[in-house]
């Protein structure tokens, strides 16, 4: 017999940025709520694969000074994580971003549940298998732990990979290499000296030379250095390849992932090491950690009611059922080399629509994150963290309302 | 130096280079005394700079060379470029 500890109004897949935002703002909303996640903290991208910037929290304006975008989590989070890093947001070219640290964000994100005591957290968990049932989704925890059913009025994916569609059997497309968008590989570096930004420019040139002199593989060209805020230490990005050529990469494949991180681990260690070598700044730098996971910025996606393409961001179009706001320009990383930004008509935003998190012709299922119904180019802009958590409240509140804890509607007041 | 190699370009030649290259995407209005970093470039995107200045003009850019002065405008560009040919 099923124990009311085996029930609850929303089950959210998934704690990532999308996730812990769905999570706590259907709590919030007084829904009994899970949120399950396969690491052993929240945060996602922002933690498992130390992506230390919050893209998408602000507006894009050619006028100097950081606007928010999206009220509600998003600016919640950017509060709580000013406070705990003491360092605003930076205007990076024609962006604003808020630098951010995996280490505080992990622990922001810890405060956020426990403070939350409707929801209930199960971290190292996978889910196993999703049916429908009359009272809402039988849904399959497992992994390591013991294998457990729970029953979940409504759910929400913020598995940023679509993973309940995929066990639904449902359809979810996913762009085809080679134009999907390449992996990131952020590795923390400490025992580091100079890190300005006219050092930045410099060591961009170290690493250009050791490829020329065969020093360096080809494929640590992008290798870019930023200081953490934290005395010593920077993250090292790069974009990998993933896999022996462009059109080999399948981030839903075990052994492509696997040459990922390999191949990540190798050049990183190799870029640092050259550094080291010659860089007075880097004499005693090392390697201080290793990412979970490399960053998978684009997979599987869910097909919705509406799906946000491109053209609807390029020309900031609003919608009626908006509940947040695209502000990110579309970063196409779909080679290795360097980001290419499109950005919108006259800096103007893009209304996502709740449509986009409302899977097609499917009841008390909800989508958040980077896996919401978009099209490759749209994906581009909305899949970054600053957006995230905006669908990902969107998403919770909708699922919570669902089910009867409802505050008012979240679509944005235009 | 090879046949196909470009003499060094002015400022304005640069701007419409570093559109068909990729490297930035800047108006066709962009002033050649106009802040490159503002418009984007970052050290990834030195990076492509540097290759495809050495591809395209036969200049190899130390280290050394590449700095917030040097790489501010297109006009200090132009002169870093045609200063090493």
């Amino acid at each position: 017999m099923k124990t009311a500890d085996d029930i609850f109004d929303v089950g959210v897949i998934g704690g990532g940025s999308a996730g812990l935002a769905a999570a706590v703002s259907a709590a919030r909303c007084g829904a009994k709520t899970l949120l399950v996640d396969r690491h052993g903290f929240l945060g996602g991208m922002g933690t498992a694969s130390l992506v230390h910037s919050f893209c998408g929290l602000y507006l894009l304006r050619d006028d100097p000074g950081a606007v928010i975008a999206n009220p509600g989590f998003a600016e919640e989070i950017a509060r709580l994580m000013i406070a705990a890093t003491g360092r605003g947001p930076q205007r990076m070219g024609r962006v604003d971003v808020l630098p951010q640290h995996p280490v505080e964000f992990a622990s922001i994100a810890d405060r956020l549940v426990r403070a939350e005591p409707s929801l209930t957290l199960l971290l190292h968990v996978e889910v196993l298998t999703v049916e429908s049932s009359h009272e809402g989704w039988q849904v399959e925890l497992g992994g390591r732990p013991v294998s457990r059913r729970v029953t979940v009025r409504s759910l929400v994916d913020a598995s940023g990979d679509a993973v309940v569609a995929s066990l639904l059997g449902m359809e979810a497309p996913m762009t085809a290499a080679p134009l999907l968008q390449r992996p990131a590989y952020v590795f923390g570096v400490q025992g580091v000296g100079l890190n300005d930004a006219g050092d930045g420019l410099q060591i961009a040139g170290f690493i250009v030379e050791g490829i020329r002199r065969g020093l360096l593989p080809e494929a640590a060209m992008g290798m870019t250095f930023r200081a953490s805020g934290k005395s010593g230490e920077v993250f090292g990005s790069l974009d990998l390849t993933g896999g022996d050529s462009l059109a080999g990469y399948d981030p839903l494949d075990a052994g492509c992932l696997t040459r990922l991180e390999l191949s990540g681990r190798e050049i990183a260690r190799a870029g640092v090491a050259f550094l080291r070598s010659l860089h007075p700044g880097w004499a005693g730098a090392f390697i201080s950690h290793w990412p979970v996971r490399a960053g998978i910025r684009e997979s599987r996606r869910w097909l919705g009611e509406s799906t946000l393409r491109g053209d609807d961001l390029i020309n900031g179009r609003r919608f009626d059922d908006e509940i947040a706001l695209a502000t990110w320009p579309m970063e196409f990383r779909e080679n290795p080399k360097g980001p290419k930004l499109r950005y919108p008509d006259e800096n103007r935003p893009c209304g996502i629509p709740l449509r986009c998190l409302k899977p097609l012709g499917m009841d008390r299922l909800w989508v958040a994150g980077r896996c919401i119904s978009a099209d490759h180019d749209a994906q581009a802009s909305i899949r970054v963290m600053g957006t995230c958590f905006s669908t990902g409240e969107a998403a919770g509140m909708a699922a919570a309302r669902e089910v009867g804890h409802g505050k008012v509607a979240s679509t944005r007041e235009v | 130096m090879s046949l196909s190699q470009k003499s060094p370009p002015t400022p304005i030649e640069l701007i419409d280079w570093l559109n068909d290259e990729g490297i930035l995407d800047l108006d066709v209005l962009f002033p050649e005394d106009g802040d490159l970093f503002a418009a984007g470039l970052d050290s990834m995107a030195v990076m492509q700079l540097v290759v495809a200045i050495e591809e395209c003009y036969g200049v190899v850019l130390e280290p050394a060379d590449l700095n917030k002065q040097s790489l501010a405008t297109p006009k200090a560009l132009a002169d870093l470029i045609g200063g090493k040919k």
